[in-house]
Formats: structure tokens, sequence, C-alpha cells
């Protein structure tokens, strides 16, 4: 592999990376807080990136409107579906949630589907030169995708760590009861949890479909990786998340010249059942106390 | 004045009664102590006061406001405070974050600040996360906690708990000087002797009932109490 | 119209034997498997490349059996040391690495193009007859099943599987074994997750990665919900329902004409969906259980 290649994939594995660790980011402010694995995250993204390209067809063709329709959609939907669904199973076992929320990832890729149709749809970015640096080529797009996702981390890490509503939240996650006697509506801190999340996949659904095309299946196909990275980076651990997938991103593009295309994906399922058999509570430990 | 009215409490988890029938009255700037073996139902009867038992009935009153009829999250507006058992601080959270996080506050900054003169072990180590802290810190961490509100009245469960022998005495003396700054508490303790030396009254709790009740000087003194639930010393 | 009823018992009878087995992964010892379709898929393609080498069907099925089980010991012995969140996210990936390494290796699963021509059995009693044979093939079969799951429970070992559930710790301490026991159970229930598999194979006689998608497990997953977990009776009425439903959707397109066939397959899909989640909501115990989770 020559220095050019090299580059190339890696700036692809980074772009790809910080696609994954926004949906493990997605995946861990719910496990975190709400405590169980949301596998219906990756389809609300898909949703995400249907809202942008139905902004796209009304004719306007501003990125950042597209994708604050994607935040916007995918907030209000997460919201109904913690309203409609997860907030009734409070107190149920993990598997009963966890089983909810697939039927709901189901639901939510059907209705795609029979609303958009199973066909590819792109986003029309304007072209611009690439930006060429000893044969590593830079498409402009790609920098501005990168400074999106790293935007939103920032975003989700200034909630989080730097307002009210953020330390209700890590103390939710911390100890539900301790937090309700210490007179923290649980539900309020749902709903905020619910619409933070829900712009976290508005941004990476986006993202995914620039970067890519925009398919129904999209959102399902990131969530195995995604789910690989927040296990790796330590379930309900926003940092872990985004560091565990941005390395699985670089090494699934690096890996592509030796493994082929196909089994780039399996390779972070491989990494992840290679890691949990050393280590089973994952790389970086319990980030999460489970009662 | 009365602030805690418990009368004919029932309460549980699943189909099974723990508390099965408790009166139990705390007034203003009293300590109570509440004593018991094991399994007597002491834990449950404080998660049952707060709201935090799947079943509970019976007369649960704080300042003549129906508690049962409140959220747990609204049970602290009225004038009650938690420490629990164990958990009793968010270990992710900072010293500060873990008094900030606390509704209900009217000035967050200064109530803070009274609360780290009032603990200074605290107020040295105010950006470490609680998870750092050692046993006595943690505890002193969880009063500070409760007090933040200004409560009428302190919940405690078990507060000596897995601490050292001098912090027992500590965690007491603290909860000795409790009325003098207009707060009663509800001690719920298994080493009754020494919660009883600090208390106005108590009660003896037995497989869900209070089988004996008085002055705590009176409850100390007595010989069927002394066999039963002092032990020895 | 009576043809028609064949084919749907004997689909039904397949999901039935995957449903028995994830039922003993998780209704008898709590291990939560996101990655049945794995075994599934194992088992199909074992036998169906095996007949097509010229060996006899009996062959095919043991291999089928025997290769499913014996990729489930790695898997097994990774899977108990696993909070149950991450086992599902393990074993969910474990299925997709099945799926990918039929996807990629052309030369010996023929890819996405698939691998048509897989022999059927009981060719000599003509087209019905066959048919017919069939179905009592995969009828006998469950009922073989059904028997060793049920001497299983009632069995020294299948009181040992029980106290597994009930109290791992008690267990320990009477110096048992629950790790071995689970392996075992685990072992057994993807064995016939690996017989379906095989039985898929033979009667659909072609097979492609599109049939082995995660889709299929939470079907099955559905099936054992609706029959209430840990009850065997259940999984025929769960896989019969989960059947009917699978098939009751191509009606659809009897009333609505129009309909396309992915168009149906995403009706299919929000229908299994909207079970889930209403049975976890509001009949996690099943259709017959008293609608209160235990």
């Amino acid at each position: 592999m020559n220095a050019a290649l090299f580059f190339n994939l890696l700036l692809n594995g980074v772009i790809e990376g910080l696609i994954i660790g926004l949906a493990a980011l997605a995946l861990n402010l719910v496990f975190a807080v709400a405590r169980f694995p949301n596998t219906a995250t990756g389809d609300i993204m898909t949703v995400g990136a249907y809202a942008g390209i139905a902004v796209q067809g009304l004719g306007i063709s501003s990125t950042v409107l597209q994708m604050l329709a994607a935040v916007v959609v995918c907030m209000a939907l997460c919201v109904v579906l913690y309203r409609l669904v997860f907030r009734r199973l409070q107190g149920r076992s993990m598997l009963a949630v966890l089983l909810a929320s697939i039927g709901l990832a189901f639901i939510i890729r059907a209705a795609v589907f029979l609303i958009a149709g199973p066909e590819q749809r792109v986003f029309q970015i304007p072209l611009q030169r690439a930006i060429d640096i000893g044969g590593v080529a830079l498409q402009p797009s790609m920098l501005w995708l990168a400074v999106t996702a790293f935007g939103c981390m920032a975003v989700v890490f200034a909630v989080l760590f730097l307002t009210p509503i953020g330390r209700r939240m890590r103390a939710v996650a911390d100890n539900r009861a301790l937090a309700r006697t210490s007179g923290i509506d649980v539900d309020r801190v749902m709903v905020a949890l619910w619409l933070l999340t829900g712009a976290v996949c508005g941004v990476a659904g986006m993202v995914l479909g620039i970067n890519t095309v925009v398919m129904p299946e999209n959102g399902w196909n990131i969530l195995l990786p995604a789910f690989a990275a927040a296990v790796l980076g330590g379930v309900g651990s926003p940092v872990g998340a985004i560091v565990a997938g941005l390395a699985l991103g670089i090494v699934q593009e690096l890996s592509t010249p030796f493994v082929g295309f196909t089994y780039k994906i399996a390779l972070s399922f491989v990494a992840l059942i290679v890691i949990l058999a050393i280590r089973p509570r994952g790389l970086f430990g319990a980030a999460v106390k489970v009662r | 004045m009365t602030l805690l009215a418990i009368e004919q409490m029932v309460a549980g988890y699943g189909e099974i009664d723990i508390v099965t029938g408790i009166d139990i009255a705390v007034h203003e700037k009293e300590i109570v102590t509440v004593a018991g073996t094991n399994g007597a139902g002491k834990s449950t009867l404080a998660k049952a006061i707060m709201g935090l038992v799947p079943r509970c009935r019976g007369v649960l009153r704080f300042c003549g406001e129906d508690l049962l009829a409140m959220r747990p999250e609204d049970r602290i507006k009225v004038g009650v405070a938690y420490v629990p058992q164990v958990e009793n601080v968010f270990p992710s959270l900072t010293i500060v974050e873990n008094l900030q996080v606390v509704v209900g506050v009217q000035n967050h900054a200064a109530r803070i600040a009274e609360m780290l003169d009032l603990f200074p072990a605290l107020a040295a180590r105010r950006r470490v996360r609680a998870e750092a802290l050692s046993g006595g810190e943690r505890q002193q961490l969880a009063f500070a906690r409760a007090l933040m509100t200004q409560p009428k009245m302190m919940l405690l469960d078990e507060p000596t708990a897995a601490l050292s022998p001098n912090l027992v005495a500590q965690v007491f003396d603290t909860i000795r000087k409790l009325p003098a700054i207009g707060v009663a508490a509800l001690v719920i303790e298994q080493r009754a002797r020494q919660s009883l030396e600090i208390s106005d009254r108590g009660y003896v709790l037995d497989s869900g009932k209070a089988v004996m009740s008085g002055a705590a000087r009176d409850l100390l003194a007595d010989a069927r109490m002394a066999d039963l639930y002092l032990g020895g010393a | 119209m009576l043809s028609y009823l064949v084919a749907i018992a004997i689909i039904g009878g397949i999901y039935s034997l995957l449903t028995l087995g994830l039922n003993l992964h998780y209704g008898f010892t709590g291990l939560i498997n996101f990655g049945h379709v794995g075994f599934f898929a194992l088992g199909a393609y074992a036998s169906a490349l095996l007949t097509l080498a010229g060996l006899p069907f009996a062959a095919g099925f043991a291999a089928a059996m025997l290769i499913a089980a014996l990729v489930a010991l790695p898997l097994g012995l990774l899977a108990i040391r696993l909070r149950d969140d991450y086992l599902a996210i393990v074993t969910l990936g474990f299925s997709e690495i099945i799926r990918i390494v039929i996807t990629s290796e052309e030369w010996l699963t023929g890819g996405v193009q698939g691998l048509p021509g897989i022999p059927r059995p009981f060719g000599g009693l003509g087209v019905g007859g066959a048919e017919y044979a069939y179905l009592g093939l995969v009828v006998a079969l469950n009922g073989l099943a059904f028997l060793l799951v049920h001497r299983l429970a009632a069995s020294p070992f299948g009181r040992l599987i029980k106290a597994v559930r009930d109290n791992e710790v008690a267990l320990v301490s009477l110096g048992k074994d629950p790790v071995g026991v689970k392996i075992r159970v685990f072992m057994i229930g993807a064995g016939l997750a690996g017989l379906a598999g095989a039985l898929y194979a033979h009667y659909i006689t072609y097979l492609s990665p599109e049939q082995v998608i995660p889709l299929v497990t939470f079907y099955v997953w559905m099936a054992m919900i609706i029959g209430g977990t840990g009850r065997n009776a259940g999984v025929v009425l769960g896989a019969g329902i989960l059947v009917l439903i699978l098939e009751g959707s191509r009606f659809v397109r009897d009333l609505f004409p129009g309909v396309l066939d992915t168009e149906m397959a995403s009706i299919r899909l929000a229908i299994i969906g909207l079970c889930l989640v209403l049975f976890v909501l509001f009949r996690p115990r099943g259709l017959i259980g008293d609608g209160v989770e235990r």
C-alpha cells in the first residue's frame, strides 16, 4: 500500500469512524440514562436523512436547512417513541425494552420503505475541487462533515457537563432513585435525553446520507458497527463511544485492501468478539454501574 | 407541631408485605430512632416514606400533606429529605455537582457555600468526583446533599452502617446537632443504643410492626429492650 | 388450497423447531440469543452443500445439527461470561458474520446469486405425495425434538437447568457446574435450529443470504413471546400464529392488487414490529399468559 492510498483510506476511515461514533454516542446516551440498548437508533437516523431529502425535494438546497429539518424530525420522533412506548416500559426487564426497540426499528424502517420507496436517493452537494495534498484527495465536503460531527459531539458534551439539565441527566444515569428523592423530575429528564438523542441521530443520519447515499437500510447497517463501538468504548460512556467509533472506522477502511469490501463490515464484530473474550466488560470497563 | 404522621402503614414488594401496620410520629426539632433487627422492615419503612416501594397504604402525612398522593420527586418539596443507607451520593458527579443537582433550593450558590462551611472536609475537595471520596467524606456529602433544601426533617437510613467506630461517633454527633438548625431527624438504626442516646424518642420494629415505643431514656432503661434489641454493651 | 395448507404447515413446523430451540436458550436458561438465524443458516447451508455433493439426506441433516451445535460451543463459552445486553449484541453480530461469510464465499455458497437446485427427498412419491411425506418428516422431527426437550426438562439435567435459571449461586454452593449446563443447553438449542435450517433448505430447494437476515431471528422471538417463554406447548401456538401472520399478509395482495413485492415485504416487517411492541407492552407473558410479567 503506498502512502497516498494509505492516507486516502485513513481519511475515509475518519469520516466513517465519525459516523459510527455519532451513532454509538446516541446509543450510549440512551444506555447511560434509560439503561437499554436502543436498536431503533439506526432507523431513527434513516428518518433524519429522509427528512433532509424531503427538504431538498422542496427545492431548498441549503445543507444547513436540510440538517436542521433532520434534527427537528428526529427529536420529535424520539420524544414520540418515548411517550408512546419507552416510558410505559420503565421498570420492566432490559429484554422487554430491547425487544420493543427492535419492533419500533422494524416499524420505522417499513414506514420509510412504504413512504419513500426502496430506491437510493442522494444529496446534491455542489461539486468542489478536491484539495490535492501530495496525491491525497481531500474533498471539502469531507472536511465539512468532520467539522459537523465534531461540532455535534461538542454540543452534546456541553449539554451534559455545562448545563443543569445535563447534570440532572448524569444524576439519573448514576442513580435513578436517588435522583427522584433529590427532587429531580425523571420524566422531564427523559424527555430532554430523547431530544438530545434525536438531535445526534439527525446529524448522524445526514452525515451518513451525504457521505454515501440515502437508503432505507442505511441506519440498520450502521447499527451493528455502532453497537461494537459502544461496547468497545464502554457501554454508557459518551467519550468511549467516539474514540471506539473512530478506531473502528479507521481499522475498517485500512483493512479494505486486504480483506475486501464485504468483510470489512465483519471486522468490527470480530474485534468486538475478541475484545469481549479477553475483557468481558468492554475495553474501558464498566463506565456505567448497572444495578 | 407534628411533622411526620404515619398511621397503620402497610407496605411491601410484589405480593409480600414487609411493613404490616406501623404508627410513627415525628415532631418538630425532635430526634426519633427506629430500631429493630435485620429484616424487621426498617429500610422498607424508609423507602415507603419516600415513595420508593411499589405498594404502600395507610396514612402517611407530612406537615398535614398527604405524601401518598405525591410522586417521590415531589415529596422533598414539603420538607422531608432522605439519606439512603447505600448509594447515597451520585458517584460520577463532583461534590459541588452533587449539591447543585438538588431541585427546590432557593439560592444554590449561597446554600452550597453554607454546606461547605458546615462540612469543611468537603470544601477542600469540591471538584472531586464523589466516587473518589472516602466512606466518611461520602457520608458527609450525603448529609450535605439532603440538607440543601433546608428540610424540616431528615430521614436517615442506617447512617452509620459500614463506617469505622470513630466515624460512627462523628455521624451521631452531626445528627445530634440537627435540631439546633431547625431540622428533625428520623434515624433508622441497628446501633440502637448509640442512636437512642442522642434521641428524644424511639420505636422498635419487629416483623413489620412497632412492638415498643416511648421516650428514648425509658427504652434504654427497659430490661426487655436490652435483652432483645440493644445487644450487650 | 390443500397443498397450500400443507406448505404452510411445513413452514410452521420449521419455525416451531426454531422456536423450540430458542425457548430452550431463553425460556430455560435466560441466555439472550439474538443470533438464532446464524445456527439456522449454518444448518441450511451445511446440509444443502453436502447433499449437493452427493451425500445422503440423513448425513446432511446430521451434519446440520452437528455443525450448528459445534459452532455454539465457543460462542456459548464466551456468552456465559457476558452481561445480558452484551450477549444480545454479540449473538446478533455472530449471525451477521455468518451471513457475511455466506455472501462473500461465492465459490462455496454461490454468494448473493444463491444456491439453487438443492435436492428434495421423497422424489419417488410424485409431487403431491412428496409434499405429504415432507410434512410427515417435519412433524415427526418436531415430535422427536419435543420429546427430547420434555425428557430433558424432566430429567435430573432438566432440574439442573431450572435451578440454573432460578438460583445460580445456590447451585454453585451445591457443587454443581451451571456453566457446563448452560453451554450444553445452548448447544442443543443451536442444534435444533440447525436441523430447522436443513429442513428449510431441502423444502425450498434454494438458499440465498437474503433468507438468513436478522429479521428471521426476531420472527422466532416473536413466536416465542406469543406462546409464552419457557412453555413448550406455547411454542407450537406461537409458531402457528407467526406463520399465519407471515402468510396472511399475502392476502393483502388479493385485496389491493397493485401492491408491489417490496411493499409486501415492508408491510410484513411493520406487522412483525407492531406485534413485538404490542406484546411486550400488553401481553409480556404471551397469548395464554395472564398478562403480567414474571
